[in-house]
């Protein structure tokens, strides 16, 4: 299984500038917010009573629906955010597009408790606790609130299902991919493709269901024919081997 | 003639985190208490079951095992509780679970749910709701739990036997050339590798058809069922 990254055309450039070792997690800290704010500022991006809203809608969730959510964060939150809130935010997005993952951490354990619990930073934040930290049980707890509060998204049902999946709870891992498959929009290729291919594994798992199994990597790979990992699963599931590489 | 001294045996598997190596270091002992010392013979919690006393059967253990073991070993020897079997959180839960971080009941969401209906119900008096929770108690113990892979807690607790024991060696065996030596980015990283490859690997079908899963859960249920009936025959002796 993979993930959805937030990979993106300020990678290179938040990597660019390669400072010398640091000497404390907490200088390093520092240092990185430095170089995200140079970021920013090179960027022309200049935060101001008039736009953090806006500039926090298109740095951080510049397509639906994850941008109706933040929008209805913001209303709901507008007078506890504000500019500071708005800086802490698009510094986190930069950090993200630098997929510097310790800082990302860093970053909201550090700027965020001072803010309402927004559902969407917990849920893009979450992946890199589990992926990257190997926090799997604050990481679940992460993913369990924006499941709660993003109730319609795909992804954080998904994440669900594949945390459950690594528990060895192969019916709940079922559950929640099927719960993500009817959430996921269909122009979203990657994540789509990704819910399909598993649901059909864990379905050839949990019921034998040959059928339903073939019928999902096929789908899946009809959405994403670049699919190498559906593609020897299908040959197998066809071939009728009994192992299902997953 | 044949040497029966007891001998040292040492493996070298590769672990993907710290705490896996600790449970790693746990679910051995657990299959080592569970193992006969010789064909036919009670293993060492049979015999701790039979006496009552956890220190007596240990030091009947060759004299190389170190005090340490031994301290641990008295751990997992202890009588268990008559409630909930909350030492399920600290045991390793075996090979399905070795490799699943530390979890107890802060992350429980099955016993959060139990307690919160239980709590929500209205009791005729203290005593119902007391006995309530006491059967509340035993459904736990007794119900396959999606974070122990499927285990109960009780099927936890007793440990695994000699066939998962081979089926563990199996799977370490399996692992450890794999990612010996690979670099990986993260730990989170290595962790995902490892609990995708286990899933995988307990996903096929053994020769006679059977599931790892459904090995496994056989086994400690019939050392569930000697345990009871080591106790059973304890109960009628006195």
């Amino acid at each position: 299984m993979g993930r959805e990254s937030r990979k993106g055309k300020r990678r290179r450039q938040a990597r660019s500038g390669q400072q010398p070792p640091p000497v404390g997690a907490s200088s390093e800290y520092r240092r990185n917010i430095g170089r995200a704010d140079d970021i920013l500022a090179k960027e022309g991006v200049e935060i101001r009573s008039d736009n953090w809203q806006q500039l926090a809608l298109d740095w951080f969730a510049p397509q639906e629906p994850e941008r109706g959510e933040l929008a209805r964060y913001i209303a709901d939150h507008e007078q506890r955010l504000g500019t500071p809130w708005a800086q802490e935010l698009l510094r986190l997005e930069v950090f993200f597009q630098a997929e510097d993952h310790a800082q990302i951490i860093a970053h909201y354990e550090r700027a965020f408790p001072h803010y309402p619990r927004c559902a969407l930073v917990e849920m893009w934040v979450a992946d890199q606790v589990f992926r990257h930290a190997g926090d799997f049980w604050r990481a679940r707890q992460m993913v369990r609130y924006a499941v709660d509060h993003l109730t319609g998204h795909a992804k954080p049902h998904y994440e669900l299902g594949f945390m459950s999946y690594l528990l060895g709870d192969f019916a709940g891992a079922l559950g929640w991919f099927n719960q993500a498959a009817e959430r996921v929009a269909a122009d979203n290729v990657e994540m789509g493709a990704r819910i399909l291919y598993n649901r059909g594994m864990v379905q050839y798992l949990v019921k034998g269901d040959e059928k339903a199994a073939i019928a999902d990597v096929e789908e899946a790979l009809r959405r994403k024919p670049d699919y190498p990992q559906a593609k020897e699963t299908l040959r197998g599931l066809r071939g009728k081997v009994r192992w299902v590489p997953w | 003639m044949v040497d029966s001294r007891p001998t040292l045996t040492m493996e070298s598997y590769w672990i993907p985190t710290k705490a896996a190596g600790e449970r790693l270091f746990w679910m051995s002992l657990e299959f080592s208490l569970n193992r006969p010392l010789k064909q036919g013979q009670p293993s060492i919690v049979e015999r701790a079951l039979s006496s009552g006393c956890a220190d007596e059967t240990l030091l009947s253990l060759p004299a190389v095992v170190p005090p340490k073991i031994r301290k641990d070993a008295r751990r997992l020897l202890q009588p268990w509780p008559d409630g909930r079997y909350t030492d399920a959180y600290r045991r390793s839960g075996g090979i399905l679970n070795v490799f699943t971080p530390p979890w107890g009941e802060p992350q429980d969401e099955v016993w959060a749910k139990m307690v919160a209906g239980w709590e929500s119900d209205t009791f005729a008096d203290t005593q119902t709701r007391q006995e309530a929770l006491r059967a509340l108690e035993n459904r736990w113990n007794t119900t396959p739990h999606p974070f122990f892979a499927g285990l109960t807690p009780a099927q936890v607790i007793v440990g695994g036997g000699p066939q998962e024991t081979e089926l563990a060696d199996e799977f370490l065996k399996h692992l450890t050339p794999l990612y010996d030596g690979r670099p990986f980015e993260s730990e989170g990283e290595a962790l995902i590798k490892t609990l995708t490859l286990l899933r995988g690997w307990q996903s096929q079908p053994r020769k006679d058809g059977r599931m790892v899963l459904e090995i496994i859960v056989a086994e400690r249920n019939e050392l569930l069922a000697r345990r009871a009936r080591v106790l059973h025959e304890l109960a009628g002796s006195r």
